[in-house]
Order: C-alpha cells, then sequence, then structure tokens
C-alpha cells in the first residue's frame, strides 16, 4: 500500500514538476524514487499482516510484494533506458507521468481482491499506454496502433464488465473472497456466472495477449515507439498476467474443472500461433512482438496449474522475461533509432564487429529467451514444465516444447544475423555510459538469475 | 423485488443483452470512428444498466457504486479516443477505420 | 569457526575475476603477488579451521551458503561440507597451491601470457574447493567440471603449438569419458535415494539394493578413472606434460588427478556395500600400478616418466581404497602430493636452467652446478622409493600392509610395483644429475640455479616430503576414520601387523637395492638410453607406450572417424538434413499461412475475438 501511494506521489510530482520548472530533477528523482519503492518492498516483505485488506479492496501479500518488485526493477531499467527519448521531446514530464500512472495501474494489478480494484487497475494502465502508443503523433504507424490499441482494448474492457456484472448477478459481490465461498456453497453451477467467467476470461486473454485474442499484438507492438513497445512487452505483459493469475487463484480455483479445458487449449493455440508466425517475419521487432505472444502462452500454463509451485514460476518466468525483453528492445531501440525507425533483420547484420556490447547482450537476451541453458529463460521454462507436468499435462507441455523449438529458429535467424551477417554501409553505435551500463547489468541478471533461480523464486512463499 | 410490477430482473438481463450485442455488431461492421465509439459507449450502458439490476435484485449499493467508476472511466476512454481520433483525422483526412490497415502479416 | 570456510574459495575467485578482469592493466609483479596472496589467505583460513578442530570435538560441519534450485522434490543447497576429510584436502589444495603459485611466479616471468596463467591457476584452485568443500554430489560435480576446463586451459596454454593444443584436447574428451559415468552415477543415487547429499544418501545407503549400489559405485568410478588417469583412461596424462611444469605440479600431480581418490573416499560408505566395486577398483588401481611403472623404465623425457610414476602412484591409492583402507590412500594423496609436487618443480627448475631441454639423455651432472634443485629432488625422490622415515615410506608401507592383510595377491603386486618405482625412478635421478654432462656446449654455459622465488618452495616441499609422513601418520590414524566399518568387522590381530611391518623392513631394504643398481648401472658404469634411432625389441616397445595410442587410435579413433565421415557425408545429407529443412520448409509455408489471419483490419480481429469467445462457450458447453 505504501509503494502505491509513493507512485501516486511521484507521478503528481512528476506531472507538475514542470510548472515549477524542475525540468532537471525528474529524472533523478524518479530514479531515487523507484530505488525507494524497492527499499519499501524489501521492508514489506515477509512482514506484512495477511488479514489486513484496505477496504476489502486490496491485501499486500506476497504475490503482491514480489509481483510490485519485479515491476518495479523492471521500470527502473526502462527509464534508465528511454531516457535519451523521451528528452528529445517537448512533453517529457508528460511522458514520464503517464508511464508512472501505468505503473500505479500495474500495482493494483498484482494486490486486488475485488474485482472493483482489478477494473479501475486494468483502466489505469491502459488509458496511458493507449496515448504512449500513439506518442509519435506525425507518424502514421503509431495512429494506427494507438487507434487499434484503444479500440480492442475499449472492446475487451465492455466484455469484462459483461462479465463483472454477471458474475455480480450470480454472486451478489464483487469480492473475491466472498466469491470464492459462494462457489464452495453452490452444488450446481448457475448459467448467469458461467456466462460471467466466460466473458471475464476472454477479456484477461485479450489483455495477456493470448490466441485467439491476440490480434492487437503484433500490430500495436509494431507500430508504437520502440520504448512503448519495451513497456508493454514488459511491465503491461507482467501485470496482466500476475492480474489474471490472481483472480483465478483468489476466486475460481475451486471450479478448475469448468475452464481448465479452455485455458489448455489457449495456451496451446497461443503457442503454437505465436512461435509460428514469428518464424516468417522478417522485421526484427515483429519478431519479438510474436515471440511475446508465444511466451504468454507459455505464461498461460502457470494459470492452467494453478498451485504455489505455479505462482513460484510465473513470478520467475515473468522476472526472466522482463530482463530479456528490456535488453532486446534497447538493442533493438538503438539500432532502429540510426536506421529511421526501421529494424528489419538485415539492419542487425554484423552487429558484433559494429558493437559487441550490444550484440553480445542481444545475444544473451535471446538465447534466454529461447529457453538455452544456463541462462533465466531456460529454467523459467523448465519450472513451468515440471508443474505442469506434475499435474498430468504431458501433451501440453509435448506442444510446449516443440513450439520452443521453433522459437530457437527464429532467435538464432537474429543472432545469426548479428554474427556472421556483412555489415555494409551500416553505422557503428557509440553508446552512452547510461546505456552501456545498463546493457551489461541486465545481461548479468540474466546469467545470474539463470545461475540462482532460488533466489527470485525465493521471493514468493503464498 | 420487482419495482416496476410485472418487470422481473430477467427482463432487464434480457434488454441489456440486446443492447450488447447491439453495440458489439456496430463496433464490428460499422466503418467510421465515431459510430464505433458510440457503439462502445452503448455496451458499456448496457453494462451499466444490468449492474444496476442486479444491485435491485441484490438490495446492494455496491453495484451502482461500480456503475459510477464505469461512468467514470468511459468518460476517460473517450476523451482519449477522440484524441487519437482527431491526430488520425489530421494525418489521413479520414475517420473511416478500414483505411488503418498498414500493419498487418 | 568452520563458518568461515565459506571465504576459503571466494579469494581464488576474487583473485581470478581482478586478473582476469583487469590483465594488462596490473603490473607483473602485482599480478603475481595478487594470485599467490589469495591462495595463500585461503590456506590461512585452512589452517586455522585445521587447528580449531584439532582442539574440537571433530564433528562434521555443514556450512549452507544458499538455496540454489528447488524444484518439486528435488533440492539441492550450496553447501560446504567440514570434516576432517575434506579439511585435509584443504590443506593440502592451498598450501601445495600457494607453493606453486609462488613458484610460477618465477618461472613464467617472461611469459607474455603470465596474466591468463596466474589467472587461471586461481580459477583452477576455485574449483578444486568446490569439488572437496560441497556437501552434496552437485557441488562436487561443479567442482570436477570445473576443474577439467581449467585443466585443458591450462594444458593447452601455449596453444598456438599444434601438439600441445591437441593434448589438451585429448585430456578433455579422455575426462569426458569419465564425467559421462560419473554423472550417471550421480543421477543413479538419486533415483535410489532421492537425494544428492552425502549426509542423507549415506544414512539412505542401507535401503539400496546392492545390484543398485554397486553399478552406482562402478559408474562413479569410471568417472574416477579418467580424472585420476586409470586404465584405460590414463592416456591423456602423458600427454598433459605438454602444459607448463607448474601445471603439471599443482594440478597433474598434487591435486586434480587426486579428486577421484577422493570421491572414491568419499562415498566410501558406498564402496563398502559393494565388493564387486571395490574389488574393480582394486584391480584396475594395482594393474594400472604395475602397467604405467614399466613404461616409466624407458622413457627419456624427464617430465613424462614423473608423469608415468603419477600415474602409477595413482594406481597405488586406488589400490589401497579397493582394499577398504581408505585412510591409507588419502595419507599417500598428501605424501605424493608433497613430493610429487617438489619432483615436478624440481624438473621445472632443471628444463628452466637447461632452456626448456627435457630428454635426459642430454643430461647428467647437473648436481653441482643446480645444487639447491639437486639436494631437494634427492630428498623428493628418496620420499617416493620409500626411503625409512621419508613420507613416502608411512604411507606406501601402509597401503601394501593393509592390501597384504585384507588382498594378499594385490599386496604381492604392489610390492613388486614398489620395487619398480625405485628403480625407474633411481635412473631418473641418476641419469639427471650424476655421471658427466651429456648437453650441448650452450647449454653447459648458461646452467644456473633457479631464482629464489622458484627454489623457495622446493625448499619447503622438501621440508614436507622428508617430515611430512611423520608427522601426519598420527593423525590420519586418529581422525580419518574412513570405511571403518569393514575394519572393524575383519579385525587383523595385532601380531600379523606387527609381522607384516617386519615384511616391510625387507621390501624396503630391497627398494634400496634397487637404487644401487640402478646407481652400478647408470653411474659406475655409465650407460645411457638409446637414442630413438638405436632403440629396439621391448625397449622400443615400452618406450612407446606399448603403443596404447596407436591402439586406441586404430581401435576407437579411426572406426569413430569412419562412422563419423559416414554419418556426416551420407545420413546426414540424406536424411537428417531433409528431414530438418522439411520441417523448417513446413513451418515457414504454415507460418505464412497462418500470418495472412493477421490483416491488419481492426473490424475483422474483433469479429475473431467474438467468435473465439463462441469458440469458448462451445467448448465449455460440449466438453
Amino acid at each position: 500500500m505504501n509503494e502505491l501511494l509513493t507512485l501516486t506521489g511521484l507521478g503528481l510530482f512528476s506531472m507538475i514538476a514542470e510548472i515549477f520548472n524542475f525540468r532537471k530533477a525528474i529524472f533523478p528523482v524518479i530514479v531515487l524514487g523507484l530505488l525507494g519503492l524497492l527499499g519499501l518492498c524489501y521492508m514489506d516483505w515477509g512482514s506484512y499482516n495477511s488479514t489486513v485488506t484496505h477496504f476489502s479492496m486490496m491485501k499486500v501479500d506476497n504475490f503482491s510484494i514480489a509481483f510490485t518488485s519485479v515491476l518495479t526493477a523492471t521500470a527502473l531499467f526502462w527509464f534508465m533506458m528511454s531516457r535519451s527519448f523521451f528528452e528529445d521531446q517537448t512533453s517529457m514530464s508528460d511522458h514520464f507521468s503517464l508511464v508512472l500512472f501505468a505503473l500505479t495501474g500495474a500495482f493494483c494489478l498484482t494486490s486486488f481482491t475485488n474485482i472493483t480494484m482489478l477494473f479501475l487497475g486494468v483502466e489505469v494502465l491502459s488509458l496511458p499506454v493507449y496515448v504512449l502508443t500513439g506518442s509519435r503523433k506525425r507518424d502514421v504507424a503509431s495512429n494506427e496502433a494507438s487507434f487499434k490499441y484503444f479500440l480492442m482494448g475499449s472492446f475487451a474492457s465492455a466484455v469484462f464488465l459483461f462479465g463483472t456484472a454477471f458474475i455480480y448477478g450470480a454472486t451478489g459481490s464483487f469480492n473475491l473472497e466472498n466469491i470464492a465461498t459462494y462457489l464452495s456453497t453452490q452444488p450446481q453451477l448457475s448459467p448467469l456466472f458461467l456466462v460471467g467467467l466466460l466473458l471475464m476470461l476472454s477479456a484477461m486473454a485479450f489483455k495477456v495477449g493470448a490466441a485467439p485474442f491476440h490480434f492487437w499484438t503484433p500490430d500495436v507492438y509494431e507500430g508504437a515507439p520502440t520504448i512503448v513497445t519495451a513497456f508493454m512487452s514488459t511491465i503491461v505483459k507482467t501485470a496482466a498476467v500476475a492480474a489474471f493469475f490472481r483472480l483465478f487463484y483468489l476466486s475460481f480455483s475451486g471450479i478448475h474443472g469448468e475452464y481448465a479445458d479452455i485455458i489448455w487449449a489457449m495456451a496451446a493455440l497461443t503457442m503454437v500461433v505465436g512461435n509460428v508466425i514469428a518464424a516468417a517475419q522478417n522485421n526484427v521487432k515483429r519478431i519479438l512482438a510474436y515471440s511475446s505472444v508465444g511466451h504468454a502462452g507459455f505464461m498461460l500454463i502457470t494459470i492452467l496449474v494453478m498451485n504455489d509451485f505455479a505462482a513460484k514460476s510465473l513470478l520467475y518466468y515473468t522476472a526472466a522475461y522482463s530482463a530479456a525483453g528490456i535488453a532486446a528492445f534497447l538493442v533493438l531501440y538503438l539500432v532502429g533509432s540510426a536506421n529511421n525507425g526501421e529494424t528489419p533483420l538485415n539492419a542487425f547484420d554484423g552487429l558484433v564487429k559494429r558493437n559487441p556490447i550490444m550484440a553480445g547482450t542481444m545475444t544473451m537476451a535471446l538465447l534466454s529467451m529461447a529457453g538455452i541453458p544456463p541462462l533465466a529463460g531456460f529454467f523459467a521454462k523448465y519450472f513451468i514444465f515440471v508443474s505442469a507436468v506434475e499435474n498430468g499435462y504431458i501433451g501440453l507441455v509435448v506442444i510446449a516444447i516443440l513450439s520452443s523449438l521453433v522459437g530457437v529458429y527464429y532467435y538464432f535467424k537474429i543472432i545469426i544475423a548479428m554474427f556472421f551477417g556483412k555489415p555494409d554501409n551500416l553505422p557503428t553505435y557509440f553508446l552512452t555510459p547510461i546505456h552501456r551500463f545498463l546493457l551489461l547489468f541486465v545481461a548479468a541478471i540474466i546469467v545470474l538469475t539463470g545461475l540462482f533461480p532460488d533466489f527470485v523464486m525465493g521471493l514468493m512463499t503464498i | 423485488m420487482e419495482l416496476i410490477p410485472g418487470i422481473s430482473t430477467e427482463h432487464y438481463i434480457f434488454l441489456s443483452v440486446v443492447l450488447f450485442c447491439i453495440g458489439a455488431f456496430g463496433v464490428m461492421y460499422r466503418k467510421n470512428a465515431i459510430i464505433v465509439f458510440m457503439c462502445i459507449e452503448l455496451m458499456l450502458n448496457a453494462v451499466n444498466l444490468l449492474l444496476v439490476a442486479f444491485s435491485r435484485q441484490w438490495n446492494g449499493a455496491d453495484a451502482q457504486v461500480f456503475v459510477f467508476f464505469v461512468m467514470a472511466v468511459a468518460a476517460a476512454e473517450v476523451a482519449v479516443g477522440l484524441a487519437i481520433l482527431m491526430m488520425i483525422y489530421r494525418n489521413t483526412g479520414t475517420t473511416d477505420i478500414n483505411v488503418l490497415n498498414k500493419l498487418k502479416g | 569457526m568452520e563458518q568461515l570456510v565459506k571465504f576459503i574459495p571466494l579469494f581464488p575467485l576474487i583473485g581470478f575475476a581482478i586478473i582476469g578482469l583487469a590483465n594488462r592493466r596490473l603490473s607483473k609483479g602485482v599480478t603475481g603477488v595478487l594470485a599467490t596472496g589469495s591462495v595463500l589467505a585461503s590456506f590461512a583460513i585452512a589452517v586455522i579451521i585445521f587447528m580449531n578442530r584439532l582442539g574440537g570435538d571433530g564433528q562434521a560441519v555443514t556450512v549452507t551458503l544458499f538455496d540454489w534450485i528447488t524444484a518439486g522434490n528435488f533440492s539441492a543447497k550450496f553447501s560446504f561440507l567440514v570434516d576432517n576429510l575434506s579439511t585435509m584436502f584443504l590443506l593440502v589444495i592451498t598450501g601445495v597451491g600457494t607453493l606453486i603459485h609462488l613458484y610460477s611466479i618465477g618461472y613464467m616471468h617472461d611469459d607474455d601470457g603470465f596474466r591468463r596463467f596466474m589467472s587461471y591457476l586461481n580459477l583452477f584452485i576455485f574449483f578444486m574447493l568446490l569439488l572437496v568443500l560441497g556437501d552434496n554430489y552437485l557441488v562436487m560435480f561443479i567442482g570436477w567440471e570445473g576443474v577439467g576446463l581449467c585443466s585443458y586451459l591450462l594444458i593447452g596454454f601455449w596453444f598456438k603449438n599444434i601438439d600441445y593444443s591437441s593434448a589438451a584436447k585429448k585430456a578433455f574428451v579422455m575426462n569426458r569419458i569419465g564425467d559421462l559415468g560419473l554423472l550417471l552415477g550421480v543421477l543413479l543415487i538419486f533415483t535410489a535415494t532421492g537425494s544428492v547429499t552425502y549426509d542423507s544418501v549415506f544414512a539412505q545407503a542401507a535401503n539400496i539394493t546392492i545390484p543398485v549400489v554397486t553399478t552406482a559405485t562402478i559408474l562413479l568410478f569410471i568417472g574416477a578413472m579418467g580424472k585420476s588417469a586409470q586404465i584405460p583412461l590414463y592416456t591423456w596424462l602423458p600427454d598433459a606434460m605438454a602444459g607448463p611444469t607448474p601445471v603439471s605440479a599443482l594440478i597433474h600431480a598434487a591435486t586434480m588427478v587426486t579428486a577421484g581418490v577422493y570421491m572414491v573416499a568419499r562415498s566410501s560408505v558406498l564402496y563398502m556395500m559393494a565388493p564387486i566395486s571395490m574389488d574393480f577398483v582394486a584391480w584396475t588401481g594395482v594393474i594400472t600400478a604395475l602397467f604405467a611403472a614399466s613404461i616409466g623404465f624407458a622413457q627419456t623425457d624427464i617430465k613424462k616418466v614423473l608423469a608415468y610414476s603419477t600415474v602409477s602412484q595413482l594406481g597405488f591409492m586406488f589400490a589401497a581404497l579397493g582394499v577398504g583402507a581408505f585412510t591409507a590412500g588419502v595419507f599417500h594423496v598428501v605424501t605424493h602430493a608433497f613430493f610429487k609436487a617438489l619432483l615436478f618443480l624440481g624438473a621445472g627448475s632443471v628444463i628452466h636452467a637447461m632452456h626448456h631441454e627435457q630428454d635426459i639423455r642430454n643430461m647428467g651432472g647437473l648436481a653441482k652446478k643446480l645444487p639447491i634443485t639437486h639436494a631437494t629432488f634427492l630428498l623428493g625422490f628418496l620420499a617416493i622409493i620409500g626411503f625409512p622415515f621419508f613420507s613416502g615410506f608411512y604411507s606406501k608401507d601402509e597401503i601394501i600392509i593393509q592390501a597384504l592383510a585384507h588382498k594378499p595377491i594385490i599386496g604381492y603386486l604392489l610390492i613388486f610395483g614398489a620395487l619398480m618405482t625405485a628403480f625407474y625412478m633411481s635412473r631418473l635421478y641418476f641419469l639427471t644429475f650424476m655421471g658427466k654432462f651429456r648437453g650441448t656446449e650452450e647449454q653447459q654455459h648458461h646452467l644456473h640455479e633457479s631464482p629464489l622465488s622458484m627454489t623457495v618452495p622446493l625448499m619447503v616441499l622438501a621440508v614436507l616430503s622428508v617430515a611430512g609422513g611423520y608427522l601426519l601418520q598420527g593423525y590420519m590414524e586418529h581422525n580419518l576414520t574412513l570405511g571403518a566399518a569393514v575394519t572393524a568387522s575383519t579385525e587383523i590381530e595385532e601380531h600379523t601387523l606387527h609381522g607384516l611391518h617386519n615384511v616391510m623392513w625387507g621390501v624396503t631394504a630391497a627398494a634400496i637395492v634397487m637404487a644401487v643398481i640402478a646407481y652400478v648401472l647408470y653411474v659406475v658404469k655409465g650407460q645411457r638410453p638409446s637414442s630413438d634411432a638405436d632403440m629396439k625389441g621391448l625397449e622400443k616397445t615400452i618406450y612407446n607406450k606399448y603403443y596404447v595410442d596407436e591402439l586406441y587410435e586404430s581401435l576407437i579413433t579411426k572406426p569413430l572417424n569412419s562412422i563419423s565421415s559416414f554419418l556426416s557425408n551420407w545420413i546426414d545429407i540424406n536424411v537428417i538434413d531433409r528431414l530438418v529443412n522439411g520441417t523448417g520448409g513446413g513451418i515457414n509455408a504454415l507460418s505464412g499461412q497462418l500470418r495472412l489471419t493477421q490483416s491488419g483490419n481492426t473490424g475483422f480481429y474483433i469479429v475473431a475475438m467474438v467468435l473465439g469467445m463462441a469458440l469458448l462457450v462451445a467448448i465449455t458447453v460440449f466438453m
């Protein structure tokens, strides 16, 4: 709760700082604020009182603290990578405050205990991101992405609300615990509830970008400015999938059998569609967008398994994926900004000769996403597969492994271009100190979280 | 709990499902972005109607509070949506959503 | 106090990191001091722990650093086990390690890769410490693989020489064969007991069936065969002499090659349950001891002789383990570390003086020119042949007595091996240091004693080679209670042991006689080994190491090569490539079709979403 208030304060400061001519202070204050947030998370960890709810709207527990920490750390990296991008623009403080408010929404999504809060969290997260997606006002692609995201997002919100209304109609409450109690006392599910559940499930699947509700993802990721895409694929994705998990864990786990088949099919379809379509792409940004769809499929497996170990593996997966995502999108951004914003595969030709640090970190990130041991991504997939096998979803694991093999193919397309392509007439890059630090640091994180998975997994003991 | 004699909760459910579907079909098939926005508003209002009806049925106030949240968020959404549309209109000179299909594949 | 053990591997790791990262930014002097100092610091802590335990109750202590992996019901902690066995190894590794680091400063000083060399040495020490400190097979395995890596890097240190880098490759490949065995063994143990932690594995050992424990221990021993150069995986060790001499002393004599002995001694509880494995270990050891010793007779390269002697001595250690005398085996590891490191470093000093001449046919009479090297080498030589009251005397006698008491035939063969050792080591010593100088004029002119940084380690090791056995004898007997179960069950009567001690005096005398024979042959009669061209018959066969390398080449490497060329030229192109390309093409085609769904049209997307929702309803209703 303190984290949420601090972050809101930070957002307000960032919004009005420009009025009082504090522009220069914004960035340092945000970085310090986020570091302070990490400190708050550290202090809260293990010392919260799990019976305390805030007006039965939110509750702090290890789940929320763990995901909040991951989100905060990712946001910190994100601000460090985006500094140069937003300082070019006239409206830096607006952008920063939008991002901070979006992050506030993301925080709500990790700690809600009431559908009202879930709805508000989703909207508070989404609305700023619609705007950020369109922040390149003169660029038609950016406009289009923003419009598509907005339109489909609003549609999904309406579906979500419709589902909420039905669930309220069946249970008489928005409180997740009450809903769980209702489910445990009902011998037969009312059709009202079932319709509501399906509608909510669809809307949440839209938010995490799971097939067949994934259509917005590739287009929006491609059209948005790369920095914003990085935000979407790390923070928005983590928050959405955490919310999905929390919602089902707290309220619907009693009727697991009703929706298990659906999630099974959705996870399988998402992994296959995401990874297979990515194989034929030539734009690296779009490859990463489809790969992000594929990763959503892997994360869905944890919602299918739905136990404490699944929660831990989800945390680990999101942390590993966010680290790799920050690294990959930072390199993508640097390559794109020297190439008129275009990021075709051949813009990466021979990157290793032009800037070894960028190529090295990109390789680490891609190998981690592909699940090559001993990097973080390998263990992330491994833990999820273990939990799935233990619960008897062997067929799904087979599909998952096959689609990760396809993943290896397209990740290596990029790596091969970087190492064996001919860098004719392509620019060399000079990294700012902050970017160099970030690249090396994130690469180290990818390796270290792989070597010591329990440091992340241990954050969460539900 | 019947406010108006002869009209039960089922009637409200039926009405709001119809409204919601009209809105959804509008979003799917209309070309003009402004009309699409209006259809989304229609969907949200169907939700509001449903929530209020259930609120009467359960005799609780929380759904009505929820409706206020929905209205506030809907207003914010429309503001953002219209701003995005303005931006597009400036760049392309049209509000036809079928023009926006450059990102694909 | 045992908590301090966390810092022991830390110092070499920091040393490695600093030297490795700073590279040329550090002067050679600073690099040397840093590398040696970091190992010395570890040594100091090891001594503190040892002293502390000496006064304490000698209980094993587990020090956990962190939970490493927890997945399902598998969990491995990154934790260290401090008991008398690991403390002994800690002392040897850090103690001998410090001396060899010091020696390297002088020996490698003019080499371009000095910093790289020192950083590898530090890394090696780090992994070796992990190997002996881990409280479970997994941490040991990390150390095991890590030292293998460092061994590879250091053998191929002068990688521009093709022969040297292929020697490195050979060592790596042979070790991989062993590592596979080790890994399978560990996995089998995990399946049988559900744990990889020593404590819980040994606690549950009684529940494992005998066939399983036999298989597991033999698999583990295959790992030891690779790492500790036992037949048939020994051929890499002589080739490993391609590395700089300090490497041979540290890795290929004192520490890494004894990892196999450590592992078997550590798993003694399991081995005690499997008599077949014990016999296997004993016989492998004794055959290796004799076989390698016989090759030592005809070698002319000073380091090769020492290498075969190492293989042979490792055979002694395994023979000791195999007859259940685990303590004697570990004791011999320690004394061997002292005198073999000394001999290698002495050989290094000779090679240094002779400007990289390694052939003993071109040496002779070096005693006068290299007084310190000679004196220390002499002491090491006396220790290895088991001259009374030198360190080798105690440990080797202990091994042979235990073997005679438990498996007499092994004991007799080991006595024979000890006599062979006495002869070929004498041959080496006399040809190198006695008689007339046989090298070129120029070499004679340049002969010089090595600098202090090289001779100080020699002197320290010489003291240890002389007194180490006497000093440690009592400690070993009372504090290392490995495999206690068997010694109790087959208690040897006191007077039998006494009789065996008398036999050993005879053996020692015979060994001295062998040395005298060698003296007569090589000094009095002035005989010298034939040149390569003049060799005939048995001498030539032995000189060429019984053609074992050639045998492996024609039996294993060539058939494998032809199979692999068939696989690559036909199977790979006609089957695998088609399969892979076909799959890839299929995925690409599918991908091309699927991406059409992404039409770019918002209306279509929303229709698809609505259809998706309808699909969900259908699944729910019909399934």
